[in-house]
């Protein structure tokens, strides 16, 4: 059956155009011969010039190694979690439901502020470890949950197979669990990494001054004012963002949260 | 049996790691916010409601007000805008479907900086807009750094946050009771307002709690967008901590966030409760 109410079909083309229209013109003015004007015609020479400078390895760099350090901890972090629990995920006391949610739904400027409170009292120096922690403290939980529901896939006999065949538990975890929930596994460590190299609020009150990720980065230039420089980054990260958003979509196992939001 | 004792042992790493890193912040921010501020910054440890008392101050009430008229307004405009968008996604069908609901999210997983850039150079000084009204002759208009510029920015990033609630609300609408209002005679107009609407309110309304709720906290929208003049709750919350160093303040303002949060989430629980409940009695019913 096929829709038809144009004024409906019109409305949503105009909510998607409204959503695209100034992510479009970013990707636009990255081109300009003059950001500040739209009639300059285009050129490559401002990014051509950035991938020159420091202004984009430094940061990228630290995106990066701290996506990957992050994402691993959450991976493990959230897999612990799902073997121990997804047998009883359907019986687990609320509290430790809500305190597994609880990441996932408190605001990130909450988050950040409480993981900042607590790293000074603590008396942690911010930088890169505080990040890579606040990371994985929010992403571990959404792994959690993809793992869980990868392992209430598998067959539990095939555990029973190879207790009876005499293998320990933690044998049947390496040679019978874990080469199963590998597409899981890599689900969720993507997008752990997709949370950490797109998060700006939790990285910006728990690196303290030294430390730029690219959103970091990209902020700090913003409050400057608007600039070739900027733009470019915004490109670059734009391209970077959608590239895992789409690979996130192509994974079934991530597709689910993409849509969540 | 030696499995079952390899189980929890693992999951308690978890377990142990969501208490130290999510539990403990936050229990933290909420002894803070009964704590005091020394007039030369430090924290002093006497308990107190001080903190809240300070934010029924006239001046954190206009604060507050003010946050709740912009926040408000903002839900609404993402509740029209976003309607009819959900409405769409949940009656296609076929490939339509996902095409339209993968369109809707590819914005929204690319950074929340960048969205809010996008729209600086939309209506910025020197934005799109701007340049467009110069090219015909007319004069600049500065939306930006004004409350408008924070309300557009609240619009634009938590659109999607809304139509997905709506979304799944219209998706678990049985199609029959559509087909059997109009067997019955109704108009479209008719049907939509009331067999569909009242079967979808409620996750309308949560969806849109919680959207309102988060915007209250928001603190780069109106630090980007509004200006230094502009204030808003969330980034007043930021503030007490960064640079007047009054975080007992602050993390009574964090408190207050979290306690409307978890009375939406509770709401929310406790009406799929009584949804289900209704569902299983006319399951027996039957």
């Amino acid at each position: 059956m096929r829709f038809r109410n144009p004024l409906v079909t019109f409305l949503f083309w105009y909510g998607i155009v409204m959503l695209y229209l100034p992510l479009f013109y970013l990707v636009f003015q990255a081109f300009l011969e003059n950001p500040n004007d739209w009639r300059s015609g285009f050129t490559l020479k401002w990014l051509v010039k950035l991938f020159d400078s420091s202004a984009l390895w430094v940061p990228l760099l630290n995106s990066v190694e701290i996506g990957v350090l992050s994402a691993t901890l959450a991976v493990s972090l959230g897999t612990l979690g799902a073997v121990g629990l997804t047998r009883i995920a359907q019986f687990l006391p609320p509290l430790i439901q809500t305190l597994i949610l609880l990441p996932i739904l408190v605001p990130e400027v909450i988050t950040g502020l409480s993981l900042l409170l607590f790293f000074l009292l603590c008396r942690f120096d911010l930088g890169f470890v505080t990040v890579v922690v606040a990371h994985a403290s929010f992403s571990a939980s959404f792994v959690y949950f993809i793992m869980v529901e990868q392992l209430k896939k598998l067959d539990p006999q095939m555990n029973e197979a190879a207790q009876d065949l005499g293998a320990k538990p933690t044998e049947v975890f390496w040679k019978i669990t874990l080469p199963n929930i590998i597409p899981g596994l890599m689900g969720g460590w993507l997008l752990a990494f997709t949370l950490s190299f797109d998060d700006f609020l939790i990285s910006f009150f728990t690196s303290g001054a030294g430390l730029t990720t690219l959103p970091l980065k990209i902020y700090s230039l913003m409050r400057i004012g608007v600039s070739p420089e900027l733009n470019g980054l915004s490109l670059i990260m734009i391209c970077i963002s959608t590239c895992l958003v789409l690979m996130l979509i192509s994974k079934e196992q991530s597709r689910k949260w993409v849509l969540k939001g | 049996m030696k499995r079952t004792s390899l189980i929890p042992s693992s999951a308690w790493v978890f377990l142990i790691w969501l208490i130290l890193m999510t539990l403990l912040p936050f229990t933290l921010i909420l002894a803070m916010s009964f704590l005091q501020r020394s007039d030369l910054g430090t924290i002093v440890f006497s308990l107190s409601f001080n903190n809240y008392e300070q934010l029924l101050d006239w001046v954190y009430l206009r604060v507050l007000l003010k946050t709740l008229w912009l926040a408000l307004m903002a839900t609404v405009s993402c509740l029209c805008i976003g309607f009819p968008v959900a409405y769409f996604l949940a009656r296609v069908q076929g490939p339509m479907k996902s095409i339209g609901l993968i369109l809707l999210f590819i914005p929204f997983w690319t950074n929340f900086i960048l969205r809010i850039y996008g729209i600086v150079s939309l209506f910025g000084t020197n934005g799109l807009l701007n340049q467009t009204l110069l090219a015909f002759g007319l004069s600049k208009v500065s939306i930006l750094y004004t409350r408008w510029g924070v309300y557009l920015g609240l619009v634009y990033n938590y659109l999607p946050f809304l139509v997905v609630p709506i979304y799944s609300s219209l998706e678990k609408l049985d199609p029959f009771l559509r087909e059997a209002a109009s067997d019955l005679g109704a108009t479209r107009f008719q049907t939509f307002r009331k067999v569909i609407v009242p079967n979808i309110k409620e996750g309308v309304f949560i969806g849109s709690l919680f959207v309102f709720i988060p915007m209250l906290g928001e603190y780069v929208i109106p630090d980007l967008l509004g200006g230094a003049k502009e204030a808003f709750l969330g980034k007043v919350m930021v503030e007490q901590f960064f640079v007047l160093q009054d975080w007992p303040l602050g993390s009574a303002i964090a408190t207050v966030l979290s306690v409307l949060l978890l009375g939406a989430l509770w709401l929310q629980n406790r009406w799929s409760q009584k949804n289900q409940a209704q569902s299983e009695g006319l399951f027996h019913a039957i």
